[in-house]
């Protein structure tokens, strides 16, 4: 009859096992399965850089942000959300516009909860994308202040960067102006109930409103690109008289930060008004006396809560 | 200590190497996923664990309108990564948007579009 030995009793082993097992390779193991799921190496959380994500919808939207998708909840969360409104027929030369989600009707507070159902791909933004360095520029332009320590630090574009971006919105600026000007050309080459006087009279006034929109839509831009008073109005009188002499017609759109996206449409809404008041008076046998409304383009019009489309 | 470091950083790497994809012997290099919306992009397909599908090297039919309304549009195929977010060349697409999956046989004209635009 043998005598019992504790230390080789399998089942005293196996718990042996175990206890150390567990700690030391399971619980790692799981620990770096978890972690790998939620963090892309070649982006660490805390140095590396920003991870933006685009997150695209059956409807067809497309919204981009920092998304957070590690529950299990069936619900994506997106932050500091960015998203395309319908830009065809707007100056910028891109039939698409980027837009900061928040400024809506409604205010939404930042954190977008989307129901996976509803979601059509999801994809990793590219660092150098015209996306990127558009929302880059809306953070240098609203001073945004980086964490000193942040799981996904957003990218603020250099002063450099936001040299194009200013071209761009000018470019745009002048495209509208010139596109309502042909608006009046052609208006006035057809046959008016108006005398030549007075046709003249309604294209002088128009000309000047729609240089008054071009002046108020270039202050916009100095203001949003926090000038000073001084170089402010120098900007205005500098860029005003260059604008005069070009259409850029032939120049590509860039994908303009929001706040400069809000200038030029807003600047084309009111071309389009200066217009179509001009050629009411044309077109009308007796002229009123006013021609246009009033004209201050600001970066803070609310865009449409509705974007539609995809990229 | 040491030991449980080195099995995190396997796992983590595994991991990422891995993408939580599944094995699929015996299929065809690319396929076409059809989504609920009715696109329809081809590329090469991986099932993974959890929520998401995964599709690499996306590809895309685009119809562009001609100058003559009365002429069919030009059909082109797009490789996704120049739009302008330019995504990356992986996709997560949620399962419920999958309506079905089908490979592309070899001799498919999209299959070898795609081969040679890989090379």
């Amino acid at each position: 009859m043998s005598a019992y030995e504790p230390e080789r009793d399998p089942v005293r082993v196996a718990g042996r096992v175990l206890r150390w097992a567990v700690p030391w390779l399971v619980l790692p193991a799981v620990l770096g399965i978890v972690v790998s799921g939620n963090v892309d190496v070649r982006s660490l959380p805390v140095v590396g850089p920003e991870r933006t994500t685009a997150v695209l919808l059956l409807d067809g939207q497309a919204y981009f942000g920092h998304l957070d998708d590690s529950g299990e909840s069936g619900t994506l969360v997106l932050r500091d959300v960015y998203y395309f409104q319908d830009a065809r027929g707007a100056p910028t030369g891109l039939p698409v516009g980027l837009v900061l989600r928040g400024q809506e009707a409604h205010e939404p507070a930042d954190g977008m909860r989307i129901n996976r159902d509803k979601v059509l791909a999801i994809e990793r933004v590219r660092a150098d994308s015209a996306v990127a360095r558009a929302i880059a520029a809306e953070r240098a332009l609203r001073a945004t202040a980086v964490p000193a320590i942040s799981l996904n630090r957003p990218a603020v574009a250099g002063r450099d960067a936001l040299v194009p971006q200013r071209a761009a919105t000018e470019q745009g600026i002048a495209r509208g102006f010139t596109a309502a000007v042909d608006q009046l050309a052609k208006l006035n080459e057809l046959v008016l109930p108006v005398s030549t006087g007075d046709a003249q009279a309604i294209t002088e006034k128009a000309l000047t409103d729609l240089r008054t929109v071009r002046r108020s839509a270039l202050g916009a831009v100095a203001q949003v690109l926090q000038m000073t008073a001084a170089d402010a109005e120098a900007y205005v009188r500098t860029t005003d008289a260059q604008l005069e002499r070009s259409s850029f017609a032939a120049d590509a759109g860039v994908l303009l930060a929001p706040d400069l996206y809000a200038i030029v449409t807003r600047a084309s809404q009111l071309y389009a008004q200066v217009g179509d008041a001009a050629a009411r008076q044309l077109t009308q046998a007796t002229p009123p006396a006013s021609a246009a409304p009033a004209t201050s383009p600001s970066p803070a019009t609310s865009p449409s809560p509705s974007p539609t489309t995809r990229p | 200590m040491a030991v449980a470091t080195a099995v995190f950083v396997a796992a983590l790497f595994f991991t990422q190497w891995w993408d939580f994809t599944l094995p699929s012997l015996g299929r065809a290099d690319y396929q076409a996923v059809f989504l609920a919306n009715g696109q329809t992009y081809f590329g090469r397909y991986y099932d993974r664990l959890g929520a998401y599908v995964k599709i690499e090297d996306v590809h895309y039919l685009q119809q562009t309108e001609g100058a003559n309304p009365d002429q069919a549009p030009d059909t082109k195929l797009v490789r996704r990564g120049r739009e302008l977010h330019s995504p990356a060349a992986r996709m997560l697409v949620p399962r419920s948007a999958v309506l079905f999956v089908e490979d592309l046989s070899d001799a498919s004209p999209i299959a070898q579009f795609m081969k040679q635009d890989r090379q």
